[in-house]
């Protein structure tokens, strides 16, 4: 399935490695999946795909040629061609690479619009290999913190830490769009697929509300001691392994077929948080899928850093509604720390232009004595 | 025939009915309530008519449980709706009409009402109540009883309270769905300060501050009359939220950490400074916080929402008429050192407003809570007399 889908959310591939990796998305989830590509390179297209061309007339589809500002100007004149994807869009996850051009800088002016446009977007995104040179890392490092200002959350994730070195360059880039496409679609189904303890995308979009940066691994085991080597895979993972600031959330997905068993949900929560931030907010979700996970379990773990990032909720009353650039033309009154919580579809209570549904002490900056 | 009525508030936190019969001395006794926990309602506004409407039918359902374990078999046809949101307004609106003779008559009074009662509202808006305030005869302001005084241009200051038509017809849809009649939609606010305040605060200036769930109303008497009346749109949900955001906790597990734990004055409580937050779910952990930090987030919120207060009625030239001090009422009265940091805050005296113009409450747990369904009641009671507002089965109201 494609774009057509009626599903709540979108997964939308940026530049080249991103469309391959929304592309392995879509053939390992199969039936259902809601995806559309977006390049600045027609050659990106594949037959019977839902392609966006960016600045087809900016750059006459001849890709950005690594330049940031080309294919964020680009993304910024084809934001119309993607409002058409995004009617009744809930969350939208952007996969991509950075370091090209395309990858930063579309996906940057994407979650702008996502932004202004009431949409919480995640980003999953793969920095750079050392190897391919400084001026690509250049490019990551200066993108990087601009998108994750502008997603709600975003996961980077350095290829040096997703492939191992005894790869040979092209294995190693195959190796890498493989494995997100495969840990992207575990997340797919945690939440599109029904489980004990469901997580839908309204959960998923309450709970990235406030994530920011996070970091994200997936593995997947099978035998009879297969709870705790999922623990131990994820304590040993490189993803995880180091962060910006300590955890302060963890999502823990948890999907098998029907023998899994409630112990082995236990063990995988009590590990997870042992390992990982046992005082933190923790949420689980499992997914119950005989045909997919018969006699495996894969485990997703997200560990959120940091709180501080707002969703502009559209106007009431509007299918597309908000101000259409993000940055310039956010709503004043929706700017500033998020926390909302419940009351964000209710209107809100403002008050010398502030938001009153925002918790008082994030508006004040107060610092609470934990 | 025994006048009853019946009252629904169909607030934030809790969906409430209450009915009420007139006593031979002329009171008036709540005979039954029931309340349970509100569905489809987000900050005083109904969100989803469908789970609004079954919140209505399950009080229904457990007035006539409560009823029948009296003794009682009534079927309740019709109630007036009790009110509140940020989307009332009180608007003042002066009556004129000149003077027909040499001293005011009762005919100049009854043209002078009338004249009062023009207001013209947006079709959007819909018209809760109109409070007659004082006359003014010429430059004469502050009568009282205009009858005889001499004078040509007679006027009446009146506070005309309304709200979003849009908001109450849900409510009305809502309650036409659980088969139960809106008779008229009232003020909560004005509707608890009939049930709580007493003539002298009345005439010595008092505030009257409804806290609830989805918001904060406040009716400010002066001089024996309702001076000015509005609402915040800000309650304890909130207080509630801004727990879940700080600790990371469910709406649940900040409720009763509201509830039972926090303060609204730091440092107030003797309690242990670490609170337990028992788990979301069988497979969570309990853990602890600061209880410090937990009265610090309960604090910043409802000094923040006196200190808005504060600026309204400083605004409308009533902070330092109000001599006898803020009526507190709603479920949010109940919440710990609210009356300290509203003196704080406010610069008077507080007290916790209870039903006292209504019998019947005295065994509820916090009578506060009920003001605005006990006063609906009197309203009721005051302006409908002899009216039956019930399909009695069984023949009537047994007792």
């Amino acid at each position: 399935m494609n774009e057509k889908s009626n599903s709540p959310m979108l997964l939308i591939g940026i530049g080249g490695a991103g469309c391959a990796i929304a592309r392995g998305v879509n053939r390992a989830f199969g039936e259902g999946l809601r995806y559309v590509l977006a390049d600045t390179d027609a050659t990106t297209a594949g037959e019977g795909e839902p392609f966006l061309l960016l600045g087809g007339d900016r750059l006459s589809g001849r890709g950005s040629g690594g330049d940031i500002v080309s294919a964020r100007l680009a993304a910024e004149d084809s934001v119309d061609v993607l409002d058409e994807s995004l009617e009744g869009v809930r969350l939208a996850v952007i996969v991509t690479a950075l370091g090209g051009g395309t990858g930063g800088g579309a996906t940057l002016e994407a979650a702008i619009h996502l932004r202004s446009r009431g949409i919480p977007s995640v980003v999953f995104a793969t920095t750079p290999f050392t190897f391919e040179g400084e001026a690509r890392q250049q490019n990551s490092r200066g993108v990087l913190s601009m998108i994750e200002e502008e997603a709600n959350a975003s996961f980077f994730i350095p290829l040096d830490k997703l492939i191992g070195d005894s790869d040979n360059m092209e294995e190693a880039m195959r190796r890498a769009v493989d494995t997100l496409a495969s840990a992207v679609t575990l997340f797919w189904r945690l939440v599109e697929k029904p489980g004990y303890i469901r997580l839908d995308t309204e959960r998923i979009r309450h709970l990235i509300a406030n994530a920011g940066r996070g970091r994200f691994a997936a593995v997947t085991v099978q035998g009879l001691d297969r709870a705790p080597e999922a623990v131990d895979a994820l304590a040993r993972a490189p993803l995880l392994s180091e962060g910006s600031g300590p955890v302060r959330a963890i999502l823990c997905g948890v999907l098998a077929g029907e023998d899994l068993r409630l112990s082995e949900v236990g063990k995988i929560s009590n590990g997870v948080r042992t390992a990982f931030g046992e005082s933190c907010a923790f949420e689980l979700a499992t997914v119950n899928d005989e045909q997919t996970f018969c006699g495996r379990i894969s485990v997703v773990l997200m560990l959120f850093e940091a709180n501080g990032k707002d969703i502009d909720e559209p106007q009431t009353g509007s299918a597309i509604a908000g101000p259409r650039r993000g940055r310039k033309a956010r709503n004043p009154l929706a700017s500033g720390p998020q926390g909302r919580g419940r009351f964000n579809n209710a209107e809100p209570t403002v008050w010398n232009g502030e938001d009153l549904d925002i918790p008082t002490f994030v508006r004040r900056n107060i610092n609470l004595d934990f | 025939m025994t006048s009853i009525y019946a009252a629904l508030e169909i607030g934030t936190t809790r969906t409430v009915l209450a009915v009420g019969e007139a006593e031979s001395g002329g009171r008036l006794k709540v005979v039954s309530h029931a309340e349970i926990p509100s569905s489809g309602v987000r900050k005083s506004q109904i969100m989803d008519i469908n789970q609004a409407t079954q919140s209505i039918r399950s009080v229904l359902r457990e007035n006539e449980k409560n009823q029948l374990a009296a003794g009682n078999a009534v079927t309740i046809g019709n109630a007036f709706l009790v009110t509140s949101g940020q989307h009332i307004k009180a608007d003042p609106f002066q009556g004129q009409a000149q003077v027909g003779g040499a001293k005011v008559g009762a005919a100049d009074i009854e043209e002078v009402v009338r004249s009062s009662r023009k207001m013209a509202l947006p079709r959007d808006r819909e018209l809760l109540d109109i409070v007659d305030q004082a006359y003014g005869l010429d430059a004469l302001g502050g009568i009282h009883e205009p009858n005889g005084m001499s004078g040509r241009i007679l006027k009446l200051d009146t506070l005309q309270i309304h709200a979003d038509a849009n908001r109450i017809n849900d409510a009305r849809t809502a309650a036409n769905d659980a088969h139960l009649e809106i008779r008229e939609p009232l003020f909560a606010t004005t509707c608890a300060a009939e049930a709580v305040l007493g003539e002298h605060e009345r005439r010595n200036g008092a505030l009257v501050l409804d806290v609830g769930g989805g918001s904060t109303g406040f009716a400010a008497y002066a001089e024996g009359y309702l001076a000015n009346a509005g609402v915040i749109g800000v309650g304890g949900d909130h207080v509630t939220n801004d727990i879940a955001h700080a600790f990371q906790t469910t709406q649940a597990q900040a409720e009763e950490l509201k509830r039972h734990e926090a303060s609204a004055v730091i440092g107030a409580s003797d309690g242990e400074p670490r609170v337990k937050v028992p788990g979301s779910t069988p497979l969570m952990e309990s853990r602890t916080i600061s209880r410090r930090a937990l009265d610090t987030v309960v604090n910043a919120r409802l000094k923040e929402l006196f200190l808005i207060l504060r600026e309204k009625l400083e605004d409308l030239d009533l902070l330092h008429r109000l001599h006898a001090g803020v009526i507190l009422t709603g479920g949010g009265a109940a919440m710990r050192g609210i009356d300290t940091l509203i003196q704080r805050e406010l610069g008077m005296p507080v007290r916790v407003g209870l039903p006292v113009h209504v019998d019947g409450l005295s065994e509820v747990r916090h009578p506060e809570a009920f003001a605005a369904v006990a006063g609906a009641l009197l309203y009721a009671h005051r302006n409908y007399e002899e009216k039956s507002l019930f399909q009695t089965i069984f023949g009537g109201f047994l007792k």
